[in-house]
């Protein structure tokens, strides 16, 4: 029973930490396809004396990544309904030229009208439309969302450390005397740690294999039965099997970290 | 005989070097050799022990065991150095998760030695010290003074050069002193082992003429 409470006394914390990383990646994984799919469905509205075209406008801003002309017989189909044929041209002639401008990234609303500013510096660009209330009601809620969970994230990763610092004072507390003898006797470094580091290493193997079977559940059982839209859509960032790697890593940072602030503290023998 | 210990000029002190503790102190121990030091409590005793195993580096002057000065010697040499002492000390210093065996072979498991190897020596280190039958206890299931033998037999375990004891009879009652004293005389007159004794009061058991240093007034001086 204390020989499990030892072990659980760390792998818990570190699963949070690394519940906390993992999530962080999922997170990152779906906001930026959320935000790719938010910068596909977006476009600016541009009205033009002249053509242009998109080498025209990526001179006036770098975000601008893709134009598309609006066909001006299209915008004016309903109204030159039963008008001769030459008027019709007169009109067409007299139009200004209809562009919607995709961006390549997700902008801020304050690059938005930075980026509007420098469309108008151009004397052929006679209007621009941001649509900009509802861009920033959806950018808004976008970051307030991305700042909530980085938020929690972080605050579970600090609750996270202080419970390994306690686990590490109770390693000192458990493993120091052996230490200490050994050390007296000659025992290199590597030795004296072996131990602790082995029940260590041992806690970080357990923590990222619980850690990524949570989260192969949550993406082959309950988000595709969940019947969540966002969730069906983003399983396949729910978890990737790299992530076994990164959160390997992470967890033997941790230990390689705690152990030895753990080794050194105990280091030198007692007066 | 050579000199096993060697110190000149030695001085010891803590807090960076305000609180002398030893100063100047000049004596030499041959290889084989009985050697007590004792002095009053506060006198510098254990200091000097805690020297002579690299656990304080001196403040000034040399100290030498086995060729290698402890003021200058790295933690390479010094971890190399300690698997050629043997220290037992007042308080035993037993891992207390380990079993009676475990802790014997303690420094043949820190020299690489086998398995094999090591419960062989442990077999034969507990039989010494009459503790066979407790191989497989751990320390605190023992008395006191089983403790210090276990203690003993781990500072033999290897064939020391050196075997330092700090007080190691501090805590222990006659009979247990006695048979620890015999085990640390044997080793010495049997081995050849050098065995340096810090203790507040030289036993009445010891009827050969040891050499007998004492420690007063922050200087080391041999008494004949």
């Amino acid at each position: 029973m204390k020989f499990i409470k030892n072990h659980l006394m760390f792998i818990l914390p570190l699963m949070a930490i690394l519940l906390g990383i993992e999530f962080y990646l999922v997170f990152d994984r779906t906001t930026n396809s959320y935000e790719k799919r938010l910068k596909e469905g977006y476009t600016m509205f541009v009205v033009t004396k002249t053509p242009m075209a998109l080498a025209d406008f990526q001179v006036l801003n770098s975000h601008i990544e893709s134009v598309e002309a609006i066909d001006r017989k299209e915008v004016v189909g309903d109204i030159v309904k039963g008008i001769s044929r030459n008027n019709t041209e007169k009109i067409l002639k007299a139009l200004p030229y209809f562009y919607n401008i995709g961006l390549n990234a997700y902008v801020k609303t304050s690059e938005l009208e930075s980026i509007k500013t420098d469309l108008k510096r151009e004397n052929s660009i006679r209007k621009v439309e941001t649509f900009g209330t509802a861009y920033s009601a959806s950018y808004r809620l976008f970051t307030f969302i991305k700042f909530t969970l980085k938020l929690f994230i972080g605050f579970m990763g600090i609750v996270s450390i202080f419970l390994i610092i306690k686990q590490m004072e109770i390693w000192k507390y458990a493993h120091k005397r052996r230490m200490q003898v050994m050390e007296i006797f000659g025992a290199p470094l590597m030795l004296r740690s072996g131990i602790l580091f082995k029940v260590a290493v041992i806690d970080a193997i357990v923590a990222t294999l619980v850690t990524a079977l949570i989260f192969l559940y949550l993406k082959f059982e309950w988000a595709a039965q969940s019947g969540i839209e966002i969730m069906v859509k983003n399983q396949e960032n729910l978890f990737r099997m790299g992530d076994i790697g990164i959160l390997l890593a992470a967890a033997l940072v941790i230990v390689v970290v705690a152990v030895y602030s753990v080794v050194f503290s105990s280091s030198g023998v007692e007066e | 005989m050579s000199n096993v210990i060697h110190a000149s000029k030695l001085t010891l002190a803590y807090d960076n070097g305000r609180k002398e503790i030893i100063k100047n102190a000049n004596f030499s121990i041959r290889k084989g050799e009985f050697v007590f030091i004792t002095g009053p409590s506060g006198s510098g005793k254990s200091t000097l022990l805690k020297a002579l195993y690299g656990a304080l580096k001196p403040t000034g002057g040399s100290l030498i065991i086995g060729g290698l000065d402890v003021a200058t010697i790295s933690t390479g040499k010094l971890q190399e150095l300690r698997t050629h002492l043997g220290i037992i000390f007042q308080d035993y210093k037993l891992v207390n998760e380990w079993t009676v065996a475990k802790n014997v072979v303690l420094p043949l498991m820190i020299a690489g030695y086998s398995v094999d190897v090591q419960n062989t020596q442990a077999q034969r280190l507990l039989k010494h010290v009459k503790l066979s039958e407790h191989a497989d206890k751990f320390p605190l299931e023992l008395s006191g003074g089983e403790q210090q033998r276990v203690g003993v037999a781990r500072a033999l375990a290897k064939n020391p050069v050196v075997i330092l004891a700090d007080e190691p009879t501090g805590n222990l009652d006659d009979y247990s002193s006695n048979v620890i004293w015999d085990l640390m005389e044997n080793a010495c007159q049997q081995l050849e082992t050098t065995v340096l004794v810090v203790t507040h009061k030289i036993p009445t058991i010891f009827s050969l003429p040891y050499r007998h240093f004492i420690i007063e007034s922050k200087g080391v001086y041999e008494v004949h």
